[in-house]
C-alpha cells in the first residue's frame, strides 16, 4: 500500500536537475508557489505550465512519474476545485437547482484553482524527486542560518529533519511487515465499515508508534555515546558548492518570472 | 484440511509497471509436502521471504500459480478466498514481538482466534492451551506485552499464531536473536507441535543444525529461483555445491568428514545425536552397523 508513494521519494539521476544545488531547488520551489500567482489569463498559465513542463523533461525522468505522483493527492484537488464551483457566486448563472447555484465565475475560479494546484504540486515534486532528503536537509541548514542570530536552533532543527527523512523508508518497511504480521492473524485492512477500517488501524499503529520510541531513545543514546554536540563546530562530510549552473537556473526563473508578470498586460 | 502445497512457474515483481520495479522472483515451482518438516535455505536476499509471504496470501504471484490444498492462488484471486485460506495458516514473521499491540498477553494471543471468527470462550481456551505451550506462566496473562523481557514477547508472539490451530505453520527465522537455551526450546516446540498435530511445518533458517536435526524436506533458493530439493541427506551430500551457492554443512557433518579424512568412516552422521551415537558405538568397540 505505502509502495505506490512517490511523493517525497528520491529518484537517482544525474540531470542536470540533479546536479542543481539543493540550495537553489528549495528556494525556487518555493519561489514557485507564489510566482504562479502573478499568472491571471491564459497566457500566463500556458507559460507557466510550459516552464514547469520543461523543468520536468530536464530531469530525465518522464511525464509519467510525475502524473503519478498527483495520484495520493486527487482527492484533495477534487474538494478544493469542488469548493470554488459551488461557493463562488458572482458571474452568469450558468446551473441554478434547488440550492446549487453554478455560475461562470465559479467555473473559472475552480479551473484556475485545480490548474495552479497541478503546476504547484508538480514543481514541487521535481526538487523532492531529484534531491536526495538529507541534501534538502543541509540546503535548509543553510538557508536558515542567518536566523541564528534571532535564536533559532537551526542545526537541531535541521538534526531533527534529517533523522526524520531518514526514518522514513525504516518506518515504512516497518509498517509493511507489521501489516502482514498482522494480515496473517485476521486483520482486514481496508475492508468493511469506516469504523472497522479505523479499528483495523489500532493493531498497526500501537507496534510502529512503540518501535519508532524504542528506536530514538537508542539512537538518542548511540549519538551521546559517540559524543554528539550540536552547534557551530561541527563540520559537515556533505559540503553544499554553489555552481554556475546554479546561477544560470536562478537567472532562468527570473527571466520566467518576469515573462509571466508581462503576460499579465497581453490580454 | 489438506494442505499440500504447490508451485508452479511462479513470478513474483515488486511494484511492477513503475520505475521501481523489481523482480522477486522467477520460473519457482517446487512442492512442499503435507504433514512434513520442510526446511528453507539460501542466502540473504534469495527470495525466501517473498516466497513465504506467497503462502500466505500476504501477495498474489504476478505470473504461475501456487496451490494449497484445493485452493489456487494466482495473480487474479479474490481478497474473500484468500482470508479464507488464511484462517488455516500461521505464520510467525523474522522478531514477532513486534506484532504485539493489546493491553494483555492474553487478550494479544486471543486477537488471532477472535478475528478468524472463534467465539470469546473458545478464543481464550485457545489462548490459554497455546501459552502453557510456550511456557509463559498464568500469572503474565493479566500484564501488558510491552512489560516483558524480549524472549518472553516472543514466545507471546509465537502462541498468539500457534493459537489459531494452523494445519500450516510457517516459521521464518523464528530462533533469530536468542540464546542458544531459548532456541533450542523453541525449536523442540515446533517440532513436537508438528507431530502431535501432524501439520506442515516450513522453517527458514540459516542455521544448517536445524535442517539436519529437523527437516525431512529441504528447498534451497539462490537469485529469486528454487535450484535444488530434496532431503537432507541429499542436500549435504554435495559439499562443493553447497560452497559455491555459499551455504553451510551442518557442523556434525564436517565433524565426520573431517574425520573420514583420518580414516575413520561415519555414515549418514547429519546432526549431532546421530554423530554422538556413532562415536559412542565405535568407542564401546561395537561393530558400526548403520
Amino acid at each position: 500500500m505505502f509502495s505506490n508513494m512517490i511523493i517525497g521519494r528520491y529518484m537517482p539521476g544525474d540531470s542536470w536537475i540533479h546536479r542543481l544545488d539543493a540550495r537553489t531547488k528549495l528556494v525556487l520551489s518555493i519561489a514557485f508557489i507564489f510566482v504562479v500567482f502573478f499568472a491571471n489569463n491564459v497566457i500566463g498559465y500556458a507559460l507557466a505550465g510550459a516552464f514547469t513542463l520543461l523543468a520536468i523533461m530536464m530531469t530525465g525522468l518522464g511525464v509519467g512519474v510525475f502524473l503519478r505522483g498527483l495520484r495520493p493527492l486527487v482527492l484533495l484537488m477534487l474538494i478544493t476545485t469542488l469548493l470554488q464551483l459551488f461557493f463562488v457566486q458572482t458571474g452568469d448563472v450558468l446551473v441554478h437547482w434547488a440550492f446549487i447555484k453554478i455560475t461562470t465565475d465559479g467555473v473559472i475560479n475552480s479551473v484556475i484553482v485545480f490548474v495552479r494546484f497541478m503546476l504547484i504540486i508538480m514543481f514541487s515534486t521535481i526538487l523532492t524527486l531529484t534531491t536526495q532528503p538529507l541534501a534538502v536537509a543541509d540546503g535548509m541548514e543553510s538557508l536558515l542560518k542567518p536566523f541564528k542570530k534571532f535564536g533559532l536552533p537551526v542545526s537541531e532543527l535541521a538534526l531533527m529533519l534529517s533523522i526524520a527523512l531518514r526514518f522514513v523508508p525504516t518506518l515504512m518497511d516497518e509498517a509493511q511487515s507489521i501489516m502482514n504480521a498482522q494480515r496473517a492473524r485476521g486483520v482486514r485492512f481496508n475492508e468493511g465499515s469506516l469504523m472497522a477500517r479505523i479499528k483495523s488501524f489500532v493493531p498497526l499503529l500501537i507496534p510502529l508508534f512503540v518501535n519508532a520510541i524504542k528506536r530514538a531513545i537508542e539512537l538518542g543514546d548511540a549519538m551521546e555515546a559517540r559524543g554528539y554536540r550540536g552547534g557551530d563546530q561541527r563540520t559537515k562530510y556533505r559540503v553544499l558548492t554553489w555552481h554556475t549552473r546554479d546561477t544560470i537556473a536562478i537567472i532562468g526563473f527570473v527571466i520566467f518570472t518576469v515573462a509571466l508578470i508581462a503576460t499579465r498586460w497581453i490580454m | 484440511m489438506v494442505m499440500a502445497i504447490n508451485f508452479d512457474q511462479v513470478g513474483f515483481t515488486y511494484q511492477p509497471n513503475t520505475p521501481f520495479a523489481t523482480p522477486g522472483l522467477h520460473d519457482v515451482s517446487f512442492e512442499i509436502p503435507e504433514g512434513k518438516f520442510t526446511a528453507v535455505i539460501g542466502h540473504t536476499g534469495s527470495g525466501k521471504s517473498t516466497m513465504v509471504q506467497h503462502l500466505d496470501g500476504l501477495v498474489l504471484p504476478t505470473t504461475g500459480k501456487v496451490t494449497m490444498g484445493n485452493q489456487v492462488v494466482t495473480a487474479e484471486t479474490k481478497l474473500k478466498e484468500l482470508n479464507e485460506m488464511r484462517a488455516h495458516i500461521g505464520l510467525v514473521f523474522q522478531f514477532p514481538e513486534a506484532q504485539l499491540f493489546e493491553q494483555t498477553v492474553l487478550k494479544d494471543v486471543m486477537f488471532g482466534p477472535k478475528n478468524f471468527g472463534a467465539s470469546e470462550e473458545d478464543a481464550q481456551a485457545a489462548a490459554e492451551a497455546a501459552l502453557k505451550k510456550v511456557a509463559i506462566s498464568p500469572d503474565l496473562y493479566e500484564r501488558s506485552p510491552f512489560e516483558l523481557s524480549g524472549g518472553q514477547m516472543r514466545r507471546v508472539a509465537i502462541a498468539g499464531v500457534i493459537a489459531m490451530a494452523p494445519d500450516l505453520l510457517i516459521l521464518d527465522e523464528p530462533t533469530a536473536g536468542l540464546d542458544p537455551q531459548g532456541q533450542r526450546e523453541l525449536m523442540t516446540l515446533f517440532t513436537d507441535l508438528q507431530k502431535e498435530r501432524q501439520i506442515t511445518v516450513v522453517l527458514i533458517t540459516h542455521q544448517m543444525e536445524y535442517v539436519a536435526q529437523y527437516a525431512d524436506h529441504v528447498v534451497v533458493f539462490e537469485h529469486g529461483t528454487v535450484v535444488k530439493s530434496g532431503a537432507p541427506a541429499t542436500i549435504f551430500a554435495d559439499e562443493e555445491w553447497l560452497h559455491e551457492k555459499q551455504l553451510d554443512v551442518p557442523a556434525a557433518k564436517q565433524f565426520a568428514d573431517a574425520l573420514a579424512e583420518k580414516g575413520i568412516q561415519l555414515h549418514n552422521v547429519l546432526d549431532i545425536d546421530q554423530l554422538a551415537d556413532q562415536l559412542a558405538a565405535r568407542l564401546n568397540g561395537e561393530v558400526d552397523h548403520v
